[in-house]
């Protein structure tokens, strides 16, 4: 029986994956990830890839609140920049100039990520001077802006809701039996992202964004620019975000302004902070909690609205209510979120019977 | 610590095993039924009509299943709350076609019929939702939806040209557009444009913020403006407060409502501020003497809920009563030449030919080049607290 996780090396000390437990593991959820398409129908595929969109997303926001501590509201609206610059990079940009065609859809989502980074970066200057409550206050206004941008330029963003075409990826039309093909496309991109994630951590400029979370002063005397580690953390963050953005409209297809309100910069936060601020995995962990809670309670409901008929009017409040309860549930009893439950719950059986 | 996480363990086990077993058909009906889903606002920004709506729909399936349903199939009527989020109309659409398997769906907002035109052609679902927007009535781009109303955009033509009628010199006259800030205010937008541009018409466009407990300071700009008529396109909750905030404010004007905003509803929450007010309502108010009104009267009286003019009820009850009974004529339709399919549906549905929805619209015809059901309405104004017709049944000039 061991009674910890010891390294006699260095390699191993800084290996991803410590013990062969977590091979084994990471193993059978790939295995589990790669025969999941087969057995799902559309309506769990489609669940699948919301969740792996938000994991992107919340990866990005939690690289910027959880890892450098700087709190952004804005989180819809750069989702809605990606969106919105991939859509025009692969068609709508060459039609208003009189051209036909466009950027291919990668090269599209990438260049839609890049610009994200850009218009974070902008949004991110206040960052310089604001702190905490009043930086809030400035990442609200972003969103305002730019949600007010994209539904008062009607010629470029189609104002009410805009129509791409299909996705074309090597020719092969992604939006056909569209809830199959872009699972291969998501989720190969949600584990790059999370492995990009995971390793920026374990860098200089990872380590510098914890540095400054954790005391901007002391980071500043220990030679760390504030400036530029904000700003990078801003673009870092955006780029992940603008690439869910991009993903996520060229998943759908059509996409309106009212995705990218305030109210889905809350629910992001809300999956941070559920699954665990400061922590990649519990990122991915918060996105399929708040995709998967609606979904949950819906299905509960119809379980039971055979004993009480009259549950279907209940039901939306039952939901609001959870969503609620849930966080101040999480917020009181671990603040450290899901990741933390997952890491007790693994403590709990590995000291297992002699656990204090 | 250790506890709690004990608990969420088992809680989450508990939660993906009822998951597990909702995957099972669910719903309960006999094989032979007929399953519709339906997408409602009960809680969201637009709910204040959404839930007469949703119940005149649920009402109609009853109705129409207690008197022996289709051919003895019954209609098994699945109905979820969206509260106007499009990524909760996505997720409950795709539950609907692939786990519940549905023929047919009825839907609500516009923002979210939109976002789901192109997987409604490719899933070859008939979509009414109850969003008019005329972009809905394009074959070539939503081939499945079917509009059943008269469309927001007709609506603003229908009202501008009464307006244009009032004044014997259209040049000068000051029009004010009061809109939802949200595809649904803004869809009948591009007609006024195009109105004000042919017509020497000036215009002021103001957008009322979503969820506003105050819109005076939209309507003191709109007081600058100085209009001769204001037309709102909102729901009824919001365009009573603009009622309301403009009384206050003592703005002198006449206001037109498009369709959702010109209900009992309006005349119950902005009280004396409502009178005079002109709605263009393409559905039969709850006094009309008409067959549908009789039924629903009958079937309210029966379950011991009412009557149609009840506060909780009204106009857009028969709305959502209406769509449901073009549907329902759809399938029915299908199921007596065979199988009930969403491609034999819309066959039906294109094949109807100035069907009665029992008085509450005009009659409905679609083709498979149009699928703009009623063309024509009356245009009524609040007169003592009463929406009283003013006009014959009015079509746009061609």
């Amino acid at each position: 029986m061991q009674s910890g996780v010891f390294h006699t090396t260095y390699g191993k000390d800084m290996a991803l994956q410590q013990s062969s437990w977590q091979k084994w593991r990471l193993g059978l959820v790939l295995a589990a990830l790669l025969i999941f398409p087969f057995v799902a129908d559309n309506s769990q595929l489609y669940l699948a890839n919301t969740i792996a969109i938000a994991a992107i997303g919340a990866i990005g926001l939690n690289i910027l609140v959880g890892f450098t501590g700087q709190i952004s509201l804005g989180q819809g609206a750069f989702l809605g920049v990606g969106a919105y610059a991939s859509a025009l990079f692969t068609g709508r940009l060459f039609e208003l100039f009189g051209g036909t065609g466009g950027t291919p859809f990668l090269v599209s989502i990438l260049l839609a990520a890049l610009f994200t980074a850009l218009v974070g970066t902008l949004f991110g200057l206040p960052s310089l001077r604001l702190k905490g409550l009043y930086l809030a206050i400035a990442t609200l206004a972003a969103q305002q802006i730019i949600i007010w941008i994209i539904t008062h330029t009607p010629k470029l963003t189609g104002g009410e809701s805009f129509s791409l075409r299909p996705t074309l990826l090597f020719g092969l039309n992604m939006n056909q039996n569209g809830d199959f093909r872009f699972y291969w496309l998501l989720i190969p991109i949600a584990i790059l992202v999370t492995l990009a994630a995971t390793n920026l951590f374990r860098t200089r400029v990872g380590r510098s964004f914890v540095a400054v979370r954790d005391r901007d002063i002391a980071a500043e005397v220990m030679g760390i620019n504030l400036f530029r580690t904000k700003l990078l953390a801003f673009a870092v963050s955006s780029f992940f975000v603008g690439l869910a953005g991009a993903l996520l409209a060229h998943y759908r297809l059509v996409i309106s302004p009212d995705r990218f309100e305030i109210g889905t910069s809350i629910s992001f936060l809300a999956m941070i902070i559920i699954g665990g601020m400061g922590s990649i995995a519990g990122s991915i962990y918060g996105a399929a909690f708040i995709t998967l809670l609606p979904a949950l309670i819906e299905s509960l409901g119809r379980q039971v609205s055979n004993i009480y008929p009259n549950i279907d009017t209940m039901l939306p409040y039952i939901q609001q209510g959870a969503f609620g309860l849930v966080i101040i549930l999480f917020l009181i009893f671990e603040p450290e979120g899901l990741a933390k439950v997952w890491h007790n719950i693994k403590n709990y059986f590995n000291l297992w019977p002699f656990s204090y | 610590m250790q506890r709690l996480s004990r608990w969420i363990l088992i809680t989450m086990i508990v939660g993906v095993l009822a998951a597990c077993g909702a995957e099972t058909p669910a719903s309960g009906g006999a094989a032979g039924d007929i399953k519709v889903g339906a997408i409602f606002d009960l809680t969201g920004a637009t709910s204040d009509v959404g839930v007469p709506y949703a119940n005149g729909v649920k009402a109609y399936v009853e109705w129409i299943n207690g008197k022996g349903g289709i051919n003895g199939r019954k209609i098994d009527l699945i109905s979820q709350d969206y509260a106007y989020k499009v990524e909760n109309a996505e997720r409950l659409y795709s539950q609907y076609v692939s786990q519940d398997k549905v023929v047919a769906i009825i839907g609500w907002g516009t923002g979210d019929t939109e976002a789901l035109r192109q997987k409604i052609a490719t899933d070859k679902l008939p979509f009414m939702s109850a969003s008019l927007s005329e972009q809905l009535t394009n074959v070539a781009e939503a081939p499945y939806n079917f509009v059943v109303g008269v469309n927001y955009s007709d609506q603003m033509r229908i009202a501008l040209q009464y307006i244009l009628e009032q004044k014997s010199n259209a040049t000068g006259i000051k029009v004010a557009f009061l809109y939802n800030d949200s595809p649904f205010g803004k869809s009948p937008e591009s007609a006024l444009d195009t109105i004000a541009a042919a017509s020497g018409m000036e215009t002021l466009k103001v957008a009322m913020p979503r969820g506003a407990t105050d819109l005076t300071a939209q309507i003191q700009q709109v007081q600058a403006f100085a209009p001769d008529y204001v037309v709102v396109q909102n729901t009824a909750g919001p365009a009573s407060l603009a009622l309301k905030n403009a009384a206050t404010v003592g703005l002198k004007t006449q206001f037109v409502m498009l369709n959702f905003a010109a209900n009992e509803i309006l005349v119950n929450t902005a009280g004396p501020a409502a009178e005079g007010a002109i709605g263009i309502i393409p559905y039969a108010p709850p006094a009309a003497d008409v067959a549908a009104v009789k039924d629903i009267n009958e079937y309210l009286a029966g379950k011991g809920q009412g009557s149609i003019s009840d506060n909780d009820k009204g106009l857009v009850f028969s709305q959502g009563w209406a769509t449901m009974a073009v549907m329902t004529e759809g399938i029915k339709r299908a199921a007596a030449k065979g199988t009930v399919t969403g491609e034999t549906i819309r066959v039906e549905l294109e094949g109807l030919q100035n069907f009665d929805t029992g008085g509450i619209t005009a009659p409905i015809t679609f083709g498979a080049s149009d699928h703009q059901g009623a063309v024509a309405t009356k245009i009524y104004q609040v007169k003592g607290g009463t929406w009283t017709a003013i006009s014959d049944v009015v079509e746009v000039k061609k």
